[in-house]
């Protein structure tokens, strides 16, 4: 009430009178209620007092301290212009002077804008203020760039517990090589597999600068200009990860071109991607997550966005990888690195599932589970292959020497080596039916292995080795000569049993299966024997001694027969030693005591001269046989 | 969507049919007949991509609802071409000579078919970049009031927007050298004042797409080389030349609108056949586009989409508008970039809806192509195992 009354016309007082009438004339302008006759009147009014000499210097008065602050923000930005210098870099201190600075702006403009309607100059100090606002973020979009280069850092992925990159399964002959010699399959590394692959982020971008990029984005963001930050750090983050791939020296093919390149080539490229995948999924890419959460921690979609904005043409690369792989010929020879694709894929799946676990990733996790799906039943049909190509490897002639066969040697070795992937391809083959469930795929232990004659890779590796031994018996169908028949089979069973019984495939096998075809083996020699001696041993058989001549006339049969088998079986080929011997003495405790025997009988006779060959002679003979190289015994003296 | 509809009658025909004991020739007639069926439905759904019938929304020629259109005519003539040749057919009946080559020739299309769909998909991204930065121009001429620092703000990013348009054009995997460019403009740049939008954070061509030396004129131009109409002779060549002329057609529209590596001379690639009736609509289409390939040619805009024609030709006149920009700005002219920025605001509301469903549908395609080439494959192999049983 008292100031009521104290209404006074001082200066003051008159310009507050003068001011309150122009609001409230703009106020009642810009209201619903008043006619359009009044509000003409009402404009007019406006424009009378608002050219009023003392609104016009209030107006100055109000707004002077803004234009001063104005003034000095636009002599500080451009002072920065011209230094040119990374203020976030060089001198600590003058980030958050930058950041206060721009604080300041922003509240410089939010005032500004709450007095447009009051005063005219207010729009032309607001553009002057918006104005070094750009300035501003465009010198912040410049900070954010180099901030990123400069900091942005690798890991090397030596350092990495991958071994996988260089220690792996070295068995890549195709089928179709199978003539050629193969090596013994190596082990591969497993131990890099699994536990030790351990999720362990690194700092992409040095931690230093994180803060400093993450008082970029709060400002940028707080004045409206996150669009602009967030396709600067996207497009930065983009080409760091593409010069990681180059580090990792991945190369861009096109599907044509994987589905045309050769074996050797794509096997490499195979391994490449199973240890890049490990290393872009499991360290790279859940850093990169880091770095987005460090940086957009609060923003929600923000965050997501950038982070697959980021990652989305090289994961589609990688993808892609896979999918050209699997619509490629399944050859047996690449079922190990489909194995590997399959095992990595199945490992990542969970990373890849929190990686890109919002609604916006969900294609992405969809697609690697389908290539997933993909890959197992891309192995799965190639081991189907692997039994069709046994049974289809037919040949016309047979295999010069009865050795073992490359054959029997590719497929054991490849069974052997498969017994490195026996818990991936168990799951595989038991769920050839059923719908995928997502197999967490576990470390093989010797228990499991004990009590696995009858899961599905023992069934599976049955059906192989029969295939195998079919094949055998219809190759030694080509030999002419019986003896030489049993002489391929029991060499190549008697590999096929020692590898099995020399490796983990006992497990799978069984003692039984082991005990049948070690007997089979056995079965065989005793054959050879029996088909390659019995015509000469009956020529040694006599009940009594012969006369002289009748006794010349059957050394010099035995002579013939036993040099023809001698030219024959030295050219044979028992490339196992103790298999060589067992053979040459139970052929030995034949023939030498039938001859010995024979002998021995007819010692009346004046052997001497007639005996071409004496016992101890034909003993060594014997141990000629199976060396692999035919010998001659035709012109041989005796010695 | 009506493609989709007569398309499930079709399949059911088809599968009804085959079912059926028949005798070889009714069986023969049928088929003359199913192909026949096969050629219409080409033929009309070509002619509704050409011009659309009344009752439906019209989208433009080129334009991203146009793209997924083209998309449905490809995944359904696919279906049908499927069905004629495989569905319930006697395997052998295709692996022998010629089908087999011609099949084998189609196989080839089908993973060049695949490497495209990949292409197109990175210019898609692209086009998102492209859509990102326009959507900053909208944002920062929305402002009101307009005045010296919303014009720059989106000068800049227009600015970006051109640079990354006509570096997409050129070729995909230039991109390296901008970051270097960068590093070295900001240490050595002459004084501040003069180079005040100086970062080029924006102009960023997406360099990790495609093989090295891949192109996408050049893939288009192999799917076409062998590509000749059958005369007579073997029935089942009809259809193996269509489904080949719809994929080679569609995934050359495709690379001329969306940008793709290397499309070079992508414009007189492949002939239509005059003389073949389900081809009339190809024809005019392909007629159309070529014309404003020539024109993008001359032009060297980014690519043939309408929404990225549009988003160009509002981009240079609002760039024009921003380089002329001289506070107060004129009423008039301020109504006229008012009008451009709410169009331009349209056309990325439409890339945002549209896009990504448009990526999701090339993965679909894709998907569906590499599960027809394995069941091209598969039969392939069974009839020629089967046949060399016989023998």
């Amino acid at each position: 009430m008292e100031d009521y009354r104290s209404v006074i016309p001082t200066e003051e007082g008159k310009r507050h009178v003068i001011a309150a009438a122009w609001h409230i004339t703009k106020a009642l302008v810009a209201s619903d209620y008043v006619t359009d006759d009044l509000r003409k009147i009402l404009t007019d009014l406006d424009s009378h007092l608002s050219a009023m000499p003392v609104i016009i210097e209030s107006e100055g008065l109000e707004l002077s301290e803004f234009e001063r602050q104005l003034k000095q923000a636009e002599e500080d930005i451009m002072t920065w212009e011209t230094n040119q210098a990374m203020i976030w870099d060089s001198d600590p201190m003058e980030a958050p002077k930058f950041v206060k600075f721009i604080d300041e702006i922003l509240v410089l403009i939010e005032s500004l804008r709450s007095l447009l309607n009051e005063y005219r100059k207010a729009k032309e100090l607001l553009h002057r203020a918006d104005r070094v606002l750009q300035l501003a973020m465009s010198w912040m979009e410049g900070e954010l760039i180099h901030l990123l280069i400069q900091h942005k850092q690798f890991f090397e992925p030596k350092y990495m517990s991958f071994r996988c990159c260089v220690a792996d399964v070295v068995y890549d002959e195709s089928f179709v090589s199978v003539e050629e010699e193969p090596e013994e399959a190596s082990q591969r590394n497993r131990s890099s597999n699994g536990n030790e692959s351990e999720r362990c982020t690194v700092d992409l971008v040095h931690p230093h600068a994180i803060p400093r990029l993450k008082s970029i984005a709060n400002v940028m963001f707080a004045s409206n200009y996150g669009q602009e930050f967030c396709q600067a750090f996207i497009n930065m983050r983009k080409d760091a990860l593409d010069e990681y791939l180059v580090i990792l020296r991945m190369e861009n093919f096109s599907i044509e071109d994987i589905l045309k390149m050769e074996w050797k080539s794509l096997n490499h490229e195979i391994r490449k991607w199973c240890c890049s995948m490990k290393i872009i999924i499991r360290v790279y890419l859940a850093s990169e997550k880091k770095l987005c959460d460090q940086i957009f921690g609060d923003m929600g979609a923000v965050n997501t966005c950038c982070f697959i904005e980021t990652s989305k043409a090289s994961i589609a690369y990688l993808l892609n990888f896979g999918e050209a792989v699997v619509m490629g010929t399944h050859q047996p020879e690449k079922l190990f690195r489909l194995l590997d694709m399959y095992e990595v894929l199945g490992d990542l799946l969970m990373d890849i599932d929190s990686l890109y676990s919002e609604d916006s990733g969900s294609d992405i996790r969809i697609e690697f589970h389908k290539l997933f799906i993909q890959l197992g039943d891309f192995a799965r049909a190639t081991l189907a292959e692997f039994g069709n190509a046994i049974a289809s490897n037919t040949a016309t002639s047979p295999f010069l020497g009865g050795g073992i066969h490359p054959l029997t040697k590719y497929v054991m070795n490849y069974i052997k080596t498969l017994m490195e992937y026996v818990v991936t391809l168990n799951l595989l083959l038991k769920y050839q039916d059923a719908e995928y469930s997502n197999p967490v795929l576990e470390h093989e232990n010797e228990q499991g292995i004990s009590s696995s004659t009858s899961c599905p890779m023992a069934l599976h590796l049955l059906s192989i080795t029969s295939t195998l031994e079919a094949n055998l018996e219809n190759r030694s169908k080509l030999y002419k000569d019986a003896a030489l028949q049993h002489v391929f089979l029991m060499n190549n069973f008697h590999y096929i049993v020692g590898k099995v019984k020399d490796s983990k495939l006992r497990y799978f096998f069984g003692d039984a299966w082991i005990r049948q075809h070690i007997a089979k083996v056995q079965q065989h020699a005793t054959s050879y024997v029996r088909a390659s001696w019995s015509s000469v041993l009956l020529l040694l058989k006599v009940d009594g001694s012969l006369s002289k001549s009748a006794f010349k006339e059957r050394c010099r049969c035995f002579n013939v027969a036993f040099e023809d088998v001698y030219k024959n079986q030295t050219g044979w080929c028992i490339r196992d030693q103790q298999l060589r011997e067992d053979l040459q003495i139970s052929t030995s405790q034949k023939v030498v005591l039938a001859y010995r025997n024979f002998i021995g009988r007819n010692s009346a006779i004046d052997s001497e001269k007639i005996v071409k060959y004496p016992v101890e002679d034909l003993e060594n003979y014997l141990l000629d046989l199976f060396g692999g190289s035919p010998r001659s015994l035709h012109n041989t003296r005796r010695k | 969507m009506r493609a989709t509809d007569n398309q499930g009658s079709f399949l059911n025909r088809i599968s009804i049919r085959r079912n059926q004991v028949v005798s070889m020739d009714n069986n023969h007639e049928q088929e003359l007949e199913d192909i026949e069926l096969f050629q219409k439905h080409v033929g009309d759904r070509f002619a509704d991509l050409l011009s659309p019938a009344e009752d439906t929304s019209v989208d433009a020629l080129l334009s991203i609802a146009w793209l997924r259109k083209i998309l449905d005519v490809f995944l359904c003539c696919e279906a049908e071409f499927k069905a004629i040749m495989i569905m319930g057919r006697d395997p052998s009946q295709i692996s022998k000579p010629p089908l087999d080559r011609l099949l084998h020739e189609l196989l080839d299309r089908v993973v060049k078919t695949l490497d495209v769909c990949n292409a197109v998909s990175h210019g898609v991204d692209a086009v998102r970049h492209f859509q990102k930065l326009a959507e900053i121009a909208v944002s920062a001429l929305e402002q009101r009031p307009i005045g010296d620092g919303q014009v720059r703000r989106a000068k800049k990013a227009l600015n970006s927007l051109a640079v990354a348009m006509t570096l997409e054009d050129k070729d995909g995997a230039v991109g390296k050298s901008t970051e270097r460019a960068w590093s070295f403009g900001r240490r050595g740049g002459g004084g501040g004042a003069v180079n005040k939008d100086r970062n080029p954070g924006n102009f960023r061509p997406i360099c990790w797409n495609m093989a090295k030396g891949w192109s996408a004129s050049k893939q288009i131009q192999a799917m076409s080389s062998n590509l000749v109409a059958p005369r007579g002779g073997e029935t089942l060549a009809v259809p193996i030349y269509i489904s080949s002329m719809v994929m080679v057609f569609v995934m050359w529209a495709l690379a001329a609108a969306i940008p793709c590596q290397e499309r070079t001379g992508l414009g007189n690639h492949f002939s239509v056949p005059r003389q073949l009736s389900w081809a009339q609509s190809m024809m005019g289409l392909q007629e159309k586009i070529s014309e404003e390939w020539k024109k993008k040619e001359k032009k060297g805009s980014a690519g043939l989409l309408e929404e990225m024609q549009k988003m160009e030709k509002l981009a240079q006149s609002l760039t024009e508008f921003a380089d002329n920009f001289q506070f107060p700005a004129e009423p008039e002219r301020l109504e006229e970039v008012e009008n451009q920025v709410a169009e331009l605001a349209e056309i990325c509301k439409k890339m945002e809806e549209g896009l990504v469903p448009l990526q999701q549908q090339l993965r679909e395609v894709f998907h569906r192509v590499v599960r027809s080439r394995a069941e091209i494959l598969d039969a392939l192999e069974q009839g020629g195992k089967s046949s060399a049983s016989i023998m």
